[in-house]
């Protein structure tokens, strides 16, 4: 067996665990000191350590995909084109929002901080979450081009070894909604980046370590061999697949196209053929593209070893320059995830021709996002909540009802919402028969209702996505059930995009089911009828 | 005298105190299946013949069973239904949507306590105000309760939205149940759990629920057989927070018996500090599947109100039922004398979370288990006596575990037998001493400020690896080391924890209605604690609150100010808050105003003491010393180590490490560089140098 660098297998075992244990820490400072809804209840953040290169080396467990991809990315970016290695100081603090750098739109606020090891740059450790509110329009798939979607903060330090940017704070404050929950939420990014330095350095004291660079090529090295092994077993070959989705729900929809090549230990993802720029704001950059194209690779692949720099370098995303999933400047970004949250469906429709016990069926995702706006008890407010569909049948288990893919928000308490603004949830309930019939059934999706209360009309966002196209089984398996959106009383709402919601007027969010896998004439009859006593099919 | 009881998987233990003699004795006998007390009737036998005492000697028991946890791991609870706000019925089964993994794809979520087809709805609503906006419509609850019925349901859960807020109709929901199917039991998430997030509150009202019947009939039949035996003093369970609640108190809330295992555990960790004078203490249980840790600050256990039960992955943060009940803060990791070690895909040695288990078993038991575990590696390094294991019951093959390390650890990485097992060694210890070092570091204390104590099967065989790695500087292997939890419960305090979830902004607060919650809570405590014959003035109180900056989700526990309470202690209450928060996460928010949002009122009674004179196992004249064997360690490879009887040690003996100490119960590693003194009490004193 080929040895790991200068680490035997039972020190590198000990320090990658680690690592892993440092970062997931300061991403429990991060939530539990954050204020808004999406960082502290919906855990929509990230936390990683990277080496002195931009490589990630370590990601907190439980984060958004997407965003763990992009970190590493965007430090390289920094290292590159804005602040070379030498420029870093010691309690430097680099902000930046720009959708091209970091997580392909405004609200994801990337935060950079140096580490350093007696006197000497050892890595970088960064955060992504997303704050609350950037100005402009209010958040979502209602801005007309980028500019709408609020202020831009290119790389800029944000503290100089320990000095805050007074200037920086101040434009923020005076741009952006609720600025005590924008600002809280930034402090609580530092706070998790300086935890997680704190932690290393005891890491570094008590194993002697002087420098990260070693341990980072061994980590680096052993996630790649792994992707690189699993990726060699899999039959070389050409996969294609195509997928529609909603777009603006009302006639102009997106076309999605890959191309998967696996030739050795190495895969290669092409977009050509996939839809233009869209005129609502769910473009994709392109390196957004690629975290969330190479996510599901590696859920396919090699699930089991921790991810980190490594576990990328054997997969390589295209896409035409200007396309939906290669957005470029100006065209609006803002509801970027509605377009990245397809992308497993169709890398999973495609490796399923390769490695069909691999992968699942399609999940009844994006993620739908409600963003409310007004003022409670005299205070401005942005809140936030989440729901997820249900999930895609696997080879041999059904899928989990209402369960967040691939992105992994939480939703937000019903009574924590209620107690936060004045609405009143009227239903959520799971939706019988909206999981795609198959071998293995796909996980039902939900009903979400709720009413404004209040005395004054409610700024609203809405993101939907599969109410007019459907989670698809794959194998035989039948398609999920598709979403819908009501309100009450009847009149046109957007699917995706901007409106208000008047006192009185409920909303009505079904979402939608996974789909299923396998053909449903192998389904065992005793499967069928369980669901059928608890009422999942009727 | 006072007897502690500890039904565990495989043991019962026993721990009798004579409060004449101030002399300890221990017992341990075969838990029984099905019925547990057939075990507890065994051991007291054993302690009459042994020690020579009677059943209605006794003053007090005190009792605690992994009962209420294996029902919910098994899934052999009750037939439940479960009823809600109409529109909600799935709220249990949905949960928060997130996954507790996210590469795998695999994953499977924990199956909710009551199927779909028992949950239901009813109209009704309650705003989160506590304002009521739909009546309970009274036809409904007949159709409800002839639907329970007609489904042969035994205990129902019962959590309505905003019940916090307002407890009215629950309230209305249990009488009508009380009056009108009173053979069924009933929770109240009013009562469980009166805390905002419905998913988590009803999570805990339906394990509640789903416990409560065999619970109830178990404690019931414990009590009548006590008292028909002669016994007829009081009896109090140990509840999960490390405190006692009378038998009714447990019937009614059984959730809170989850960790009571564990919590005594840690109240006798509580018990050897104050017996020590070691105020800050890290406890290390380490056994056959997992090992715990917890830390005793300031002679008393930390307490978290975040737990949860039946991991579909068990060490797997998100993947269990959450329950919010107040529990000691342990940490728990898949690592155990069973813990199975092994090369994975990308080369690396790795150990657990895998268990062995004790079918088959490690490979030197010699039952066919096939893999190399944590004891094999014991055994191989000299650790353990293949001839003395479980005090000789047991024969260990060292040539298995030889065989098992060269198949799959040793040959695959091209190392010695000798170096792989000192690998599995290393790496088990480096994983209990790094989940050790997170959870004290996330209190924001500095793990080289605790000294440790050691128990378990295998905790002091690993405890001195673990303390070496922390920078501990002392570390105790205590008497008894295999009774602890019985031992545990005779320490632990009486009390009566309240709960009332009042959400209002510290300058905004109405300070009459607080003091008379306050007033009413502290009120019931008192009442709770006279049902186990303490009077008001023997109790004492502690008043706490939930508070965070407003905005924020997540709240830290404040303690409040003594007495009746007004604007004068905003200023106090502030300076605690910030001084918590900034100890925990190194700066505090200026401009924010601060929230109170849970308040609990802790009534208890005084902590009995115990001043032992003496442990049950002396006498032994013969010499410590057995003479020598082969052990390897890290520095040294192997030598010939000094092994001693732990039974013949004499009080104020000395002697410098490495050493092995045997016992029947486990056994105890002592590295170099190190120096042993055995204290007047028996107990294993280890000075560690670095």
């Amino acid at each position: 067996m080929e040895s790991i660098t200068t680490f035997s297998p039972i020190a590198l075992s000990i320090l990658w665990s680690r690592l892993i244990s440092i970062v997931d820490e300061a991403g429990t400072t991060l939530q539990r000191t954050s204020f808004s809804t999406v960082t502290r209840e919906s855990n929509d953040f990230a936390v990683v350590l990277m080496d002195r290169k931009g490589r990630s080396i370590a990601q907190s467990s439980v984060s958004v995909p997407s965003f763990l991809g992009v970190l590493p990315m965007l430090t390289k970016a920094l290292l590159e084109d804005y602040f070379p290695l030498e420029t870093w100081k010691e309690g430097d603090v680099v902000m930046t929002n720009d959708p091209w750098l970091c997580a392909g739109h405004k609200p994801d606020i990337g935060i950079v901080s140096p580490v350093f090891y007696k006197k000497d740059l050892i890595g970088f450790i960064g955060t992504i979450a997303h704050s609350p509110d950037m100005g402009g329009v209010l958040w979502g798939a209602g801005s007309r081009d980028l500019y709408e979607e609020g202020l831009m903060v290119p790389p800029t330090k944000l503290i100089s070894e320990g000095r805050p940017n007074d200037t920086l704070f101040a434009i923020l404050e005076a741009n952006v909604r609720a600025a005590d929950q924008t600002i809280g939420d930034i402090k609580a990014q530092i706070a998790a980046n300086d935890q997680g330095i704190k932690s290393l350095m005891k890491l570094m004291d008590e194993n002697k370590l002087t420098d990260l660079q070693d341990l980072a090529d061994a980590v680096i090295h052993a996630s790649e061999k792994a992707m690189r092994e699993a990726l060699l077993i899999a039959p070389d070959g050409s996969y294609s697949y195509s997928y529609d989705t909603d777009g603006d729900g009302k006639g102009n929809g997106c076309h999605f196209e890959i191309t998967i090549s696996i030739k050795g230990d190495e895969i290669h993802a092409d977009y050509t053929g996939t839809s233009g720029a869209h005129p609502l704001s769910i473009n994709a950059v392109l390196n957004y593209t690629y975290a969330y194209t190479a996510y599901p690779i590696k859920c396919t692949f090699s699930p089991d070893v921790p991810n980190n720099d490594g576990s990328f370098y054997p997969i390589k995303v295209t896409a035409p320059k200007g396309c939906l999933v290669n957005a470029q400047k100006p065209v609006p970004l803002g509801a970027r995830n509605i377009t990245g949250n397809m992308l497993h469906s169709v890398v999973f429709g495609a490796l399923a021709k390769a490695v069909p016990n691999q992968v699942q069926a399609d999940c009844g995702s994006a993620c739908w996002c409600i963003v409310l706006n007004g003022t409670h008890k005299g205070k401005e407010f942005v809140e936030y909540f989440f729901l997820n569909g249900g999930y895609g049948a696997r080879p041999n288990m059904d899928g989990e009802h209402v369960l967040s893919f691939p992105t992994n928000v939480a939703n937000v308490p019903v009574e924590v919402l209620e107690s936060d603004i004045a609405v009143l949830v009227t239903e959520k309930s799971l939706v019988p028969n909206s999981g795609g019939e198959g071998q293995y059934r796909g996980g039902l999706g939900q009903r979400f209702s709720f009413k404004n209360v209040g005395e004054h009309p409610l700024n609203i966002s809405l993101l939907t996505e599969k109410t007019k196209t459907s989670a698809k089984g794959i194998l035989e398996g039948k398609d999920g059930k598709t979403g819908s959106l009501e309100i009450v009383p009847h009149r046109d709402f957007p699917p995706k995009g901007l409106d208000k919601l008047y006192p009185g007027e409920e909303l009505i969010l079904t979402l939608p089911g996974g789909g299923g896998y396998g053909n449903p004439e192998k389904r065992d009859k005793r499967l069928i009828e369980e669901d059928r006593v608890l009422g999942y099919i009727t | 005298m006072k007897l502690g009881i500890d039904i565990g998987g495989t043991f019962t233990d026993f721990v009798l105190f004579d409060t004449n003699s101030d002399q300890l004795f221990f017992a341990k006998t075969l838990t029984t299946y099905p019925e547990p007390t057939v075990g507890i009737f065994n051991g007291i036998r054993e302690l009459e013949d042994k020690f020579g005492f009677t059943i209605n000697k006794v003053n007090d028991i005190v009792h605690g069973t992994t009962l209420v946890t294996n029902a919910v791991i098994e899934r052999k609870g009750a037939k439940t239904a479960f009823i809600t706000t109409k529109g909600f019925e799935d709220v249990l089964e949905i949960g928060r949507e997130m996954r507790y993994d996210i590469y795998d794809i695999f994953l499977t979520m924990p199956k909710p306590l009551v199927p779909r087809n028992l949950r239901m709805g009813i109209s009704e609503r309650v705003d989160t105000h506590g304002h009521v906006l739909t009546q309970l419509q009274k036809e409904e609850l007949q159709t409800v309760v002839e639907e329970l019925k007609r489904n042969h349901i035994e205990s129902v859960g019962i959590c309505l939205l905003n019940s916090f807020a307002n407890t009215s109709h629950e309230q209305e929901l249990g009488n009508f149940l009380a009056k009108n199917a009173p053979d069924i039991y009933f929770s109240l998430s009013s009562e469980i759990m009166p805390e905002i997030r419905e998913y988590e509150r009803s999570s805990a009202t339906a394990m509640n629920a789903y416990v409560q019947p065999i619970t109830d009939t178990y404690l019931k039949d414990f009590e009548t057989q006590l008292h028909s035996s002669g016994f007829t003093g009081n009896i109090n369970i140990m509840i999960s927070s490390g405190k006692l609640t009378t038998i009714d108190g447990a019937r009614k809330s059984p959730i809170h018996l989850l960790e009571s295992g564990p919590a005594g555990g840690a109240m006798a960790g509580v018990f050897y500090g104050s017996l020590l004078e070691e105020k800050n203490l890290l406890c290390f249980d380490m056994g056959g599947t997992t090992a715990k840790a917890c830390i005793i600050y300031e002679g008393k256990p930390e307490i978290t109100n975040h737990f949860e039960a039946a991991r579909v992955q068990r060490f797997k943060k998100g993947s269990g039922l959450p329950v919010r009940i107040p529990v000691i803060d342990l940490i728990e990791i898949g690592a155990g004398g069973g813990s199975i070690a092994r090369v994975n895909t990308i080369g690396l040695l790795t150990v657990g979370p895998d268990s062995a288990s004790s079918t088959p078993g490690p490979a030197s038991y010699d039952l066919g288990g096939e893999f190399p575990t944590v004891t094999d590696a014991d055994l191989v390094l000299g650790y353990l006596n293949a001839d003395y294991f479980l005090g000789g019951e047991m024969k260990l093959s060292i040539d298995k575990a030889k065989e098992a390390i060269q198949k799959h650890l040793a040959g695959p990485l091209q190392i010695s037998v000798e170096d792989a097992a000192m690998g599995i060694h290393k790496i088990v210890n480096e994983n209990m001493a790094n989940a050790a070092r997170v959870h004290i570091l996330e209190k924001g204390m500095d793990p080289r400020h605790f000294n440790m104590i050691g128990f378990g099967g295998a905790g002091p065989v690993h405890a001195f690896g673990v303390a070496k790695l922390l920078h501990v500087n002392r570390l105790i292997i205590p008497v008894g080391a295999g009774v602890t939890s019985a031992l545990g419960f005779l320490v632990s305090p009486v009390a009566s924890e309240k709960i009332q979830s009042h959400i209002a902004q510290l300058n905004h607060l109405d300070w009459n209605a607080v003091n008379d919650f306050l007033g009413d809570m502290e009120k019931e405590g008192y009442e709770f604690l006279e049902q186990s014959g303490i009077s008001d003035n023997k109790a004492s109180v502690q008043r706490i609150v939930d508070m965070r900056y407003s905005g924020q989700g997540h709240e830290i526990t404040i303690q409040l100010p003594q007495g009746k309470l007004d604007k004068n202690c905003l200023p106090e209450i502030e300076k605690r808050f910030i001084k918590e928060y900034e100890f925990r996460y190194n700066r505090s928010i200026e401009g924010i105003p601060l929230e109170m949002v849970t308040w609990r009122v802790i009534v208890q009674g005084p902590t009995p003491q115990m001043q032992v004179k003496q442990f049950s196992k002396t006498g032994n004249t013969t010499d410590s010393y057995k003479g020598t064997r082969k052990v390897f360690f890290e520095e040294t490879g192997y030598l010939d180590c000094p092994v001693y009887d732990r039974y013949a040690l004499k009080p104020n003996e000395k002697f410098d490490g490495p050493a092995i100490i045997e016992e029947t119960e486990s056994t105890t590693v002592i590295g170099v560089n190190s120096t042993i003194q055995v204290d007047t009490h028996k107990n294993i004193i280890i000075d560690l140098q670095y």
